[in-house]
């Protein structure tokens, strides 16, 4: 790997699915951290993340990951694979395996063979991401959360320098949240950690940076505060629910929040939040991640 | 005597004397029946023992219990010098299973007894099934559907190729001794025993040409549908050998040689995940 360079290099990325183009020209540069991806299903998101974890190819533009173009030769994906740990958006999982079981056979595929080394460290990920005494369930039998734990734990074996999680906090409760949360941000000091989500909570707990997606392209991409004072001056707290309002909701209060458009007659300014930030950068988007009831 | 019991506890000479198997039976019985009772004395015994020994006796105990065990097969192949990785991948592959080897063999020879009481006239049911039987296991090797792991598998450095061939190749050396001893059963030239691989031989990498475009169910069906075709069809007017004659054979080592180069023409053509197979 070359001095200066980064970890993951997309350079002018484009990928299309016959007509629909899911990446046009992205540039973005990733170091060690954990980077939240942020946008409308349809964004982009996946794909990206796809292309990070060598699991499809770009259409045009120069991808680098870990210094190397992982499209030159078998020798060089490999070596990117060796370094990486992936959670996809959607995995499987073979119905009569054990949560152990089913570790240590991604293991086995990340060239653990060693049986004592690979043992110790499939009990390691599934501690870290509390199922060490689910080892030996049934992945069949475990809950929506538990499997995602399952998935995400197989994703931090050989504590890898580039981790690709799409989605990781989907099916979790606000507990098992907050414990992922953790074990992601201590797996930042270390490694890059790209992941994907539909909560700005997460994003705004964990993430020192976050790149907002929406239609291929990205929309913006800074720390997480500076997303968050695009906002200032644009939130209100009001009696009424706003008329040109890009959105807005009746709160517990009975007083209405209101994103963007002109502050309604007697509105009190609100701290914005990420999630707020993030509506205001989509733009009319907005409406495709947050329908106000 | 209850509360006796817990106001007495072991001194530490006596512990380690128990520890190191230095009392005898009666009184060593007596030390381990009050330490099981008594949580300070076991404490103090925890305290006695070698940090490291007691964690490896306990990766030893969580080992043979979580580690899920290698069916049958796969111990027996251990024994034959299978390394263990290679035995943790194969487990993951649904058609090494005792079951459906077990299911294989008896369609076998089901086809086997009725090829044999008709005096070697319908050979049609043997050769039917005999080339089936390791492409319908490749086919199934993915499990129930197209392969769950498969965006791992695809994104791992063991990669998806060399998996796909594994598969394969224990799927054909399972399937082959089995199938090979019912074709001797069989009436008719001795040659016939041996026949059958020559398809079975060009319709496991069809499959896997196949499978590329329109993944392992779909190919091992039109593979399937494509060699009954041709038994069924011989057994209209031609002789019941002839679906494994010398000139069928020739052609199904050409169509085998197509297969590997379309598999290989497309490793080339995509370096991105070993998207060939």
């Amino acid at each position: 790997m070359s001095a200066g360079a980064s970890t993951v290099e997309l350079t002018g990325v484009g990928k299309r699915y016959g007509r629909m183009r899911a990446l046009d020209d992205v540039d973005l540069a990733f170091d060690r951290g954990v980077t939240g991806l942020l946008g409308p299903n349809g964004a982009g998101k996946t794909t990206l993340l796809r292309i990070v974890a060598t699991s499809i190819g770009a259409d045009s533009g120069e991808v680098r990951l870990l210094g190397r173009d992982p499209s030159r030769s078998h020798a060089d994906v490999t070596a990117v694979r060796r370094e990486l740990g992936y959670l996809p958006q959607e995995l499987g999982y073979p119905s009569d395996m054990t949560a152990f079981g089913f570790i240590e056979y991604v293991a086995v595929l990340k060239e653990w063979n060693d049986r004592e080394a690979r043992s110790q460290e499939v009990r390691r990920v599934l501690d870290a991401v509390g199922l060490a005494d689910q080892a030996t369930v049934r992945v069949s039998r475990l809950s929506g959360g538990q499997r995602r734990r399952v998935g995400l734990a197989q994703a931090l074996l050989g504590d890898p320098r580039l981790v690709v999680l799409d989605e990781p906090t989907t099916g979790l409760d606000p507990a098992q949240r907050a414990d992922l949360r953790r074990t992601l941000s201590a797996l930042g000091h270390r490694s890059t950690v790209l992941l994907s989500t539909h909560q700005t909570e997460d994003v705004a707990a964990l993430c020192e940076r976050v790149v907002v997606l929406a239609g291929g392209t990205v929309r913006f991409d800074g720390a997480v505060a500076d997303l968050v004072a695009t906002a200032v001056g644009q939130v209100w707290l009001a009696d009424e629910p706003g008329d040109d309002a890009l959105v807005s909701w009746r709160t517990g209060t009975g007083r209405h929040h209101v994103v963007g458009g002109r502050p309604p007659v007697g509105a009190d300014p609100a701290e914005p939040t990420l999630e707020d930030a993030y509506l205001l950068m989509l733009g009319p988007d907005a409406h495709r991640v947050h329908t106000p009831s | 005597m209850t509360t006796r019991t817990e106001e007495w506890h072991a001194d530490p000479a006596l512990l380690s004397r128990y520890l190191a198997g230095a009392l005898d039976a009666v009184t060593g019985s007596s030390v381990e029946q009050h330490v099981n009772r008594c949580a300070t004395c076991r404490n103090a015994v925890g305290s006695l023992l070698e940090p490291r020994l007691v964690e490896r006796t306990w990766a030893g105990i969580r080992e043979a219990v979580e580690r899920p065990s290698l069916p049958s097969v796969l111990r027996l192949a251990r024994r034959c010098g299978l390394p263990e990785p290679t035995a943790v991948l194969l487990a993951g592959a649904a058609s090494l299973r005792g079951a459906w080897l077990v299911g294989a063999f008896l369609s076998l020879s089901f086809a086997t007894m009725a090829a044999y009481a008709s005096g070697g006239t319908a050979l049609a049911p043997f050769l039917l099934v005999a080339p089936l039987a390791p492409v319908l296991g490749v086919g199934a090797a993915y499990g129930p559907r197209q392969d769950p792991l498969e965006a791992l598998i695809a994104t791992a450095p063991y990669g998806r190729t060399k998996l796909i061939l594994l598969r394969t190749i224990a799927v054909l050396v399972s399937v082959l001794p089995g199938t090979a001893l019912l074709g001797l059963a069989i009436p008719g030239p001795p040659w016939l025993a041996a026949a059958w691989l020559g398809p079975a031989l060009a319709l496991v990498p069809m499959l896997l040409a196949l499978a590329g475009f329109v993944g392992p169910r779909a190919a091992a069906a039109a593979v399937s549908l494509a060699w009954s075709g041709v038994v069924l069809g011989s057994t209209r007017a031609l002789a019941p050998t002839w679906p494994v004659e010398a000139a069928q054979q020739g052609v199904y080592l050409g169509l085998a040689v197509a297969a590997c180069a379309v598999i290989a023409i497309r490793a080339g053509a995509d370096r991105q995940p070993g998207v060939a197979l």
